[in-house]
C-alpha cells in the first residue's frame, strides 16, 4: 500500500513537469548549516564549504540522486522520446499521415472483424451464470434422417424428461407462434415465442421495464399476458415504459403487456413478442409431432456429461415405454451457447485468419515506409551515437516512433472498424447469432491497441535495427545518401514486397473460389423457375377461421381475386416455399398400403407439403406422369398425393408408384391415391447434393390456417403487382394481415446470405489486400528510381530511348511481385484445403480462379509500377548527373 | 575515519524514523548528525543518500515536511513523523528486534542448542 502511494507520487511527479522542486533550496541549506558548524569549531570559511561539500558528496551528485528518486526515470526517458518522435513525426505530417492510415486501414479491418468474432463466439451469453444454461435436442433415428443430428422435441417427451430428472433446475420448452397485432393501423403479423412458465428461470433475464413471465402466466384464463421484445417495443411503442400494464391486441384478442425484453437477452433473437404456452390435456399428449425447442439450467454441480448421461437414460426407458413414437430417438445435451454459435464458429475462424492476413500486409507496408526513411535519419543516429547515445537507447527512440505511430493506427482503426460494423450490423443480424451484442468492450479495445502496436513495433524493428548498425564514420562522412543504400537493405526491401504480394494474391484466390460459388449455387436448377415469381404468406388467425372449410374457402375465393388481375399470369400456394430460409416445412412419416405395417417411429420420412390446384404450373415444375391436384380433390372425394421422382424411386425402387395407396402419419389415417410424378424440387437449400423426397396434397384434403401465395407475373418485375394482391386480399377480409412480400428471387437470395456474407467479406479484405500491395510496389520503386536517378540519367545520355528506361524500370518493379505470386500461388495451393467446406461446385485447386486473380494482381501490380517508371523517363540527364 | 561503517542500505530509513520520534522534527542535517552521534560516532552518514531517503518516506507517507527556521536563524526544511511513520517505528522495531534475537541465537557460543 505504502509503495503505491509512492509509485503514485513518482509518476505525478514525473508527469507535471511544473510541479515544485526544492531540492536545490535544501541542499543548500543543509551545506550552510553543516558550513556554520564547521566555522564554530574553527575552520576558515573556504575550509568549512569544501569539507562540507566533500561530506554531501557533491551538489549535482546528490541532486540527481535526489531527482531520480523524486520521479521516475525510466518513464521520463520513455515521455522524452515520445515528445521527441512526436516532434520527428510533426515534421514529417505526409510520413506520418501515411503510415498511420495504411497501419489503420490493416487494424480497422481487423478490429472489426474481431468485434463480430468477441461478441458471437467470445464472450459469454448475457444471462446469469450463462454456462449453466444447456439445450437439449432429440437425436432422430439415423435411418429416418440420414444426416440430422439432432432434431425438435415433442411435448409429452419432454414432460417426461422434466419430471425424470433432476441434473436441471429449471427446465423450459417454447414454440413459435404467428400472432396478429393490430396496433394503430394495418394488423401485422409477428413472431411470438410462446414459453413454458420456467423459461425465464433458466434464462433470469433482467427486464428492461415490468417482469418476466413466470408461473401461473401459463393457466387458462391468466395467460392472456405478453412481453414485448426491445426492438418491438421502440419501433411500435416509442420506447414508452408506460405500455407495460396497457392492453394490446393479439389475434383479436386482448393481451396485457407485462415486461419489456433486452434485445441482448432476446431468445429467440427473431421473437417479437414473448407469450404464455399454454397446454390442452391433448397438447401434452403429442409424442411423436417434434415442433418445440428445449432450454434447461443445470443443478449447481452437476457436468454436462452427467445430464448427458441421465437423458440418454430416460431416452431408452421412454424408447421401451413408448416403442412405436420414440423407438430409436435419442437426447443430446449441448451447452446454449455451443448451439447458438457453433454453426457459425469456423467461418469466423476463416474470416479472422484472412482479415489477419491483412494486418501482415499493412505491416510490411509501414516497415516499408520506414525503411525508406532510414537513410535520411542516418546521419541524424550518426551524431547521436557520436555524442555518446548507447545502441539500446537509440534503438527506444526509434521503436518510440513505432509505438506512436501504432497508437495512432490503433485509434484510426477503431474508428474504421466501428464505422464498418455500424453499416453492417444490421445487415448481418438476420444470419449471424447473437448480432445484436456486437460492440466495442474492453476486448475490443485490448486487442485493436494490441494488435496496432505488435504490429508497428514488429515493422519498426527491421529499420531500427539497421540503423543502430550503421558505422558512424561512415554515414558521417557521406553527403546526402545519394550515393545508394546499402544491398542489404535493398533486399529487405523486396523481401517486403514479395510478402504483400504473396498474400494479397492469397487472399484473391479465396475471395475468387468464394464468388464462384456464389455463382455456381446461383446456377443451380432448384427445379423450378423462380422468375417473375411474387411470394407472400397469409395466416388465417383461429378466431375467425376456426373451421377447416372456412379456411380453403378464404384461399380459394382470395386466389381467385388475384388472379383476375391484369398482369396476373397464374397464382397457387403452398404451405411452406421451397428454400425458404426461415421456414423449414413439415417433415413426415409415411406408410404404403400392402406392405408390412411398421411403427410410425420406423416409418420412412418424407417432405409434405400442401399446394392448391395451379401450383406446378405457377412455379413451373414439371408433371412427369399422371395428373395435377385438381379443383375436383375436395375432402369428401377420394384423397390423392403426389410424389417427387426421388420418392418415386426410394419408396417404389421396383414398380411405379402410380396408383399405389399411402398413408401420411400425424395427418390422418385415410389412404391417398398417388396420381401423379413430379420433378424434384430443391427444399432445403441449393447446396444438397441429395434432393428431399417429397409428396405433395391437395390444400383442399389437409386443410392449413397458413399459406405461402405464389404469384406468376406476366413480366418483370412482379413487385409491381404487391399493392393490388395486397388489396384483393384486403377486400376479402379487411382485418387480415400479410407477411414476406418477397420476390421468389429475394428468397432464393436469403438462403445464400451466409454464403454471401463471407463472400463479401473476404472480397472486401482481399480489396483492401491488394491496394496495400500496390501501394508497397509502389512506394518500393518510387524510392529505387529516387535512388537511381544518376544511373538512369547516364544512361539516357548515352542513348537509352525511353520505352528503354520504362522497360528497365517496370521490370526492376515486377521481379519481386512475380516471385511474391508465385509464393501466393503455392501458399493458396497449400492452404487451399481449409476452404473445401466453404466451396460449393467449385474446388479449392480451381485453375481458372487461379489464373484470372493472377491476371488481376498483374494488372494491378503493372499500373502500380507505372508511374514510377515513367517518373524514371522524364529524368533530365544534364540535370541528373550535375547533382552530386 | 577508516574504522567508521557506511550505513547499510535499509537500516537507514529506521534510524530516521527512531531519531524524529526521539527528538521530534528536524532538518535532514540534524537528523544525520544525530544518527552519527547515537552511533557514537561509529557509523558515517553520507549526506547524500540521506535526502533521497527523506524523500521515499515522505512518499510512501510516514513522515511530512514543512519549511522553518533552525535554532541559528537559518531557513531549512523540518521533517516530523506522521502518524503512519509512528506505527511504521513500532513495526519496523519491533521486526528489528526479532531479527537480531534470532542472529543473537545463531551467534552466540553453543550452549543455546
Amino acid at each position: 500500500m505504502r509503495s503505491l502511494r509512492a509509485w503514485l507520487l513518482r509518476i505525478r511527479a514525473t508527469l507535471s513537469r511544473s510541479a515544485p522542486d526544492d531540492a536545490h533550496e535544501e541542499l543548500t541549506s543543509h551545506l550552510q548549516l553543516h558550513i556554520d558548524d564547521h566555522v564554530r569549531a574553527g575552520l576558515t570559511p573556504d575550509a568549512a564549504r569544501r569539507q562540507a561539500l566533500l561530506a554531501l558528496g557533491g551538489m549535482a551528485a546528490t541532486t540527481d540522486a535526489y531527482h531520480d528518486r523524486r520521479g521516475l526515470p525510466p518513464l521520463e526517458s520513455g515521455l522524452r522520446d515520445a515528445r521527441h518522435a512526436m516532434r520527428i513525426l510533426r515534421k514529417n505530417p505526409a510520413f506520418a499521415l501515411s503510415a498511420i492510415v495504411i497501419l489503420g486501414l490493416g487494424i480497422g479491418a481487423n478490429s472489426a472483424m474481431f468485434s463480430i468474432f468477441n461478441a458471437v463466439v467470445l464472450r459469454p451469453l448475457p444471462f446469469a451464470e450463462p454456462a449453466r444454461i444447456m439445450r437439449v435436442w432429440q437425436v432422430p433415428p439415423p435411418q429416418l434422417f440420414p444426416g440430422r443430428r439432432i432434431f425438435a422435441v415433442s411435448p409429452a417427451n419432454y414432460l417426461d424428461w422434466r419430471a425424470q430428472t433432476d441434473v436441471f433446475d429449471h427446465t423450459a420448452i417454447y414454440g413459435f407462434r404467428r400472432v396478429s397485432l393490430t396496433w394503430q393501423v394495418d394488423p401485422e403479423a409477428l413472431l411470438a415465442a410462446a414459453v413454458s412458465s420456467d423459461f425465464f428461470n433458466v434464462l433470469r433475464v433482467t427486464p428492461l421495464a415490468g417482469r418476466t413471465l413466470g408461473p401461473g402466466d401459463d393457466e387458462p384464463g391468466h395467460a392472456h399476458v405478453v412481453m414485448l421484445g426491445e426492438r418491438l417495443w421502440r419501433t411500435h411503442f416509442g420506447s414508452d415504459p408506460g405500455i407495460v400494464g396497457q392492453p394490446i391486441t393479439l389475434n383479436d384478442e386482448p393481451f396485457t403487456v407485462v415486461g419489456i425484453i433486452p434485445q441482448r437477452q432476446a431468445l429467440p433473437d427473431n421473437a417479437q413478442l414473448w407469450i404464455p404456452l399454454v397446454w390442452t390435456p391433448q397438447d401434452r399428449a403429442v409424442r411423436s409431432n417434434h415442433t418445440y425447442l428445449v432450454i434447461a439450467r443445470l443443478t449447481p454441480g452437476v457436468e454436462v456429461q452427467r445430464a448427458q448421461v441421465e437423458l440418454t437414460t430416460i431416452s431408452q426407458r421412454l424408447a421401451q415405454h413408448y416403442p412405436a413414437d420414440d423407438q430409436g430417438w435419442g437426447a443430446v445435451v449441448l451447452p446454449l451457447q455451443e448451439d447458438l454459435v457453433g454453426a457459425v464458429r469456423p467461418m469466423l475462424v476463416l474470416l479472422l485468419g484472412v482479415v489477419g492476413l491483412v494486418a501482415l500486409i499493412a505491416c510490411a507496408n509501414l516497415a516499408n515506409l520506414l525503411l525508406a526513411r532510414t537513410l535520411g535519419r542516418a546521419k541524424e543516429i550518426a551524431v547521436r551515437t557520436a555524442l555518446g547515445a548507447t545502441r539500446g537507447r537509440i534503438l527506444q527512440q526509434l521503436l518510440t516512433e513505432s509505438l506512436l505511430l501504432g497508437v495512432g493506427a490503433a485509434l484510426v482503426g477503431l474508428l474504421i472498424g466501428q464505422l464498418a460494423l455500424t453499416g453492417l450490423v444490421h445487415s448481418i443480424a438476420q444470419y449471424l447469432p447473437r448480432a445484436a451484442e456486437i460492440s466495442v468492450d474492453s476486448h475490443v479495445l485490448a486487442f485493436t491497441f494490441a494488435l496496432a502496436v505488435a504490429t508497428a513495433l514488429l515493422a519498426g524493428a527491421a529499420p531500427a535495427w539497421r540503423l543502430t548498425r550503421t558505422n558512424p564514420n561512415d554515414a558521417l562522412k557521406q553527403g546526402l545518401g545519394r550515393t545508394g543504400s546499402p544491398s542489404g537493405e535493398h533486399w529487405v526491401r523486396r523481401a517486403f514486397v514479395v510478402t504483400e504480394v504473396a498474400f494479397a494474391l492469397m487472399l484473391l484466390v479465396g475471395a475468387g473460389l468464394l464468388l464462384r460459388t456464389l455463382s455456381h449455387l446461383r446456377a443451380v436448377d432448384p427445379g423450378f423457375d423462380p422468375r417473375n415469381l411474387l411470394t407472400m404468406t397469409v395466416e388465417l388467425p383461429a378466431s375467425r377461421y376456426a373451421r377447416p372449410a372456412q379456411q380453403v374457402r378464404f384461399f380459394d375465393e382470395a386466389l381467385r381475386r388475384i388472379r383476375t388481375i391484369p398482369g396476373v399470369e397464374s397464382a397457387a400456394g403452398i404451405d411452406s416455399l421451397p428454400l425458404d430460409r426461415l421456414d423449414g416445412g413439415s417433415n413426415l412419416p409415411v406408410a404404403i398400403d400392402g406392405r408390412p405395417v411398421r411403427p410410425l417411429s420406423e416409418q420412412p420420412v418424407v417432405a409434405a407439403r400442401v399446394i392448391t390446384p395451379g401450383y406446378l404450373r405457377t412455379v413451373q415444375m414439371k408433371l412427369v406422369t399422371g395428373r395435377d391436384v385438381a379443383v375436383s380433390d375436395v375432402l369428401d372425394r377420394p384423397a390423392v398425393a403426389l410424389v417427387s421422382q426421388s420418392m418415386a424411386r426410394q419408396l417404389w425402387p421396383n414398380d411405379s408408384p402410380m396408383g399405389k395407396r399411402l398413408r401420411i402419419g400425424l395427418i390422418s389415417n385415410v389412404p391417398r391415391e398417388v396420381v401423379g410424378i413430379v420433378n424434384d424440387v430443391k427444399l432445403a437449400s441449393l447446396d444438397v447434393h441429395d434432393v428431399e423426397a417429397t409428396v405433395y396434397l391437395p390444400l383442399a384434403q389437409v386443410p392449413t390456417p397458413f399459406l405461402s401465395l405464389v404469384v406468376r407475373a406476366t413480366d418483370n418485375p412482379p413487385e409491381r403487382l404487391t399493392p393490388a394482391v395486397i388489396q384483393s386480399i384486403r377486400g376479402l377480409d379487411p382485418g387480415q394481415p400479410v407477411r414476406n412480400v418477397l420476390t421468389m428471387d429475394d428468397v432464393i437470395g436469403g438462403s445464400l446470405e451466409r454464403q454471401r456474407f463471407a463472400m463479401r467479406l473476404v472480397t472486401t479484405f482481399a480489396g483492401l489486400a491488394l491496394a496495400l500491395a500496390a501501394v508497397g510496389i509502389y512506394s518500393v520503386l518510387s524510392y529505387t528510381v529516387s535512388q537511381r536517378v544518376r544511373e538512369i540519367g547516364i544512361r539516357l545520355a548515352l542513348g537509352a530511348s525511353t520505352r528503354d528506361v520504362l522497360q528497365l524500370v517496370m521490370l526492376d518493379g515486377l521481379k519481386p511481385t512475380f516471385l511474391g505470386m508465385g509464393i501466393g500461388l503455392l501458399g493458396a495451393w497449400a492452404l487451399g484445403g481449409a476452404l473445401n467446406r466453404f466451396l460449393f461446385g467449385v474446388r479449392a485447386h480451381d485453375l481458372m480462379t487461379l489464373s484470372a486473380v493472377s491476371l488481376i494482381a498483374l494488372a494491378v501490380s503493372v499500373i502500380a509500377t507505372f508511374t514510377p517508371a515513367l517518373r524514371a523517363t522524364r529524368v533530365e540527364p544534364s540535370l541528373a548527373l550535375r547533382s552530386e | 575515519m577508516s574504522t567508521k561503517t557506511d550505513v547499510w542500505q535499509g537500516t537507514l530509513a529506521l534510524m530516521i524514523l527512531k531519531t524524529l520520534e526521539a527528538l521530534g522534527p528536524n532538518h535532514g542535517y540534524g537528523i544525520a548528525r544525530r544518527i552519527e552521534q547515537t552511533s557514537g560516532n561509529r557509523l558515517l552518514v553520507n549526506y547524500g543518500t540521506l535526502y533521497p531517503a527523506l524523500l521515499k518516506l515522505e512518499q510512501e507517507g510516514y513522515i511530512a515536511s514543512e519549511w522553518g527556521v533552525s535554532d541559528n536563524n537559518r531557513r531549512a526544511k523540518f521533517y516530523r513523523l506522521t502518524r503512519a511513520g509512528r506505527k511504521q517505528v513500532e513495526r519496523a522495531t519491533h521486526e528489528w528486534e526479532e531479527t537480531t534475537a534470532i542472529l543473537a541465537r545463531f551467534l552466540a557460543p553453543d550452549e543455546a542448542s
